[in-house]
């Protein structure tokens, strides 16, 4: 082979790879947002145990539940209607708490799902999936509860 | 006997005026937003987040802000993977940001009366285990008895031992962030 050859079958290679590099990247930067509601639910359980399990041992629940990248656990949570209202945003929110319980799981609804959450009725028991924000603890400095925060929920079941 | 029925009425009367009292001077919020803003020639990053939790004490000017890290929704999803990890905030051990202040000017606000008044906090802010001092300038508004909060302030990411010292994050992240606070109390 002559040297040009050499020379052009390298400069062809490296083409390639920052063609392939640049894509990687780009696709990267690009990806979408996972779909919680397409993703499989990691866990199926009742407000009141996971309200439990985090009182109990928060830095458990913790490692049990939120993941380093931030798209932590996917949950199917089942539990009794205690508070319907709005975020910041106009979406709905839906405390999922029993009367005597000291904290529930307060779920967040999107601008798709929000309609359909805000018609369950208070009182009712309903199952709905959504991913794990942060868990439940006492705040010394609030001097109150704090709830599980669910996020990105759909109402599954009523 | 009757004189006895009688200051017990009395006395659960008072106590249960007392427990009202309480109650009523502590002002909730679970209806909240909190975005963060970092401006680079290289790109513009906002994130926003509904689901931190306020509380006033009307009585102490107590102020505090709990916040879920992993709220934060940035527009990318790479972005967002970026924030939570170990090396930035490394949401999944500390999944909570708090602030906790004081109202030093409490006198300045009237909770009862139609109007917008500027409180100076003084406080504590705690991000990724990390506490520093955060004093800032919040406007309370009182509207028809409804009690609405908004304050804006910079954070210096590496105060937290947030720091990129290579690759991608570090030209894109802006070394001080804008936060904007609101909240609605019940």
């Amino acid at each position: 082979m002559s040297k040009k050859k050499v020379i052009k079958k390298i400069l062809l290679v490296v083409l390639v790879l920052v063609v392939i590099g640049g894509a990687y990247g780009a696709w990267m930067y690009f990806q979408p947002h996972r779909d919680v509601q397409d993703t499989e639910t990691d866990y199926s359980l009742k407000a009141s145990d996971i309200v439990q399990e985090y009182l109990t041992d928060n830095q458990a629940a913790n490692e049990k539940y939120l993941a380093a990248d931030g798209e932590s656990k996917v949950l199917e949570i089942k539990g009794q209607v205690s508070e319907v209202s709005e975020d910041y945003e106009g979406n709905t929110v839906v405390l999922l708490k029993s009367d005597s319980a000291k904290a529930g799981v307060k779920a967040f609804f999107t601008q798709e799902t929000s309609g359909e959450a805000k018609q369950v009725q208070v009182g009712s028991t309903i199952t709905i999936k959504g991913v794990i924000r942060s868990g439940a603890a006492y705040d010394e400095d609030l001097e109150m509860y704090e709830d599980v925060v669910v996020e990105k929920s759909k109402v599954i079941k009523k | 006997m009757k004189n006895l029925k009688v200051l017990s009425i009395a006395l659960v009367a008072v106590l249960g005026l007392f427990a009202f009292t309480t109650v009523a001077d502590k002002l909730v919020s679970s209806k909240t937003h909190i975005k963060f803003f970092s401006t680079t020639p290289a790109e513009d990053i906002e994130a926003n987040n509904y689901a931190a939790v306020s509380t006033i004490d009307k009585s102490t000017g107590k102020f505090v802000f709990s916040v879920p890290m992993q709220g934060f929704e940035f527009p990318k999803s790479l972005m967002q993977k970026h924030f939570n990890q170990k090396k930035f905030l490394h949401t999944s051990k500390y999944p909570k940001a708090k602030y906790v202040g004081d109202i030093k000017n409490l006198s300045d606000i009237d909770f009862s009366s139609d109007g917008t008044y500027t409180a100076n906090v003084d406080g504590e802010m705690t991000i990724r285990g990390v506490t520093k001092k955060v004093t800032e300038d919040a406007t309370i508004k009182v509207s028809g008895g409804k009690v609405s909060l908004e304050t804006k302030f910079f954070i210096t990411l590496a105060d937290y031992d947030i720091e990129f010292e290579r690759g991608k994050p570090s030209k894109n992240i802006a070394d001080k962030v804008e936060v904007t606070a609101k909240a609605e109390y019940k």
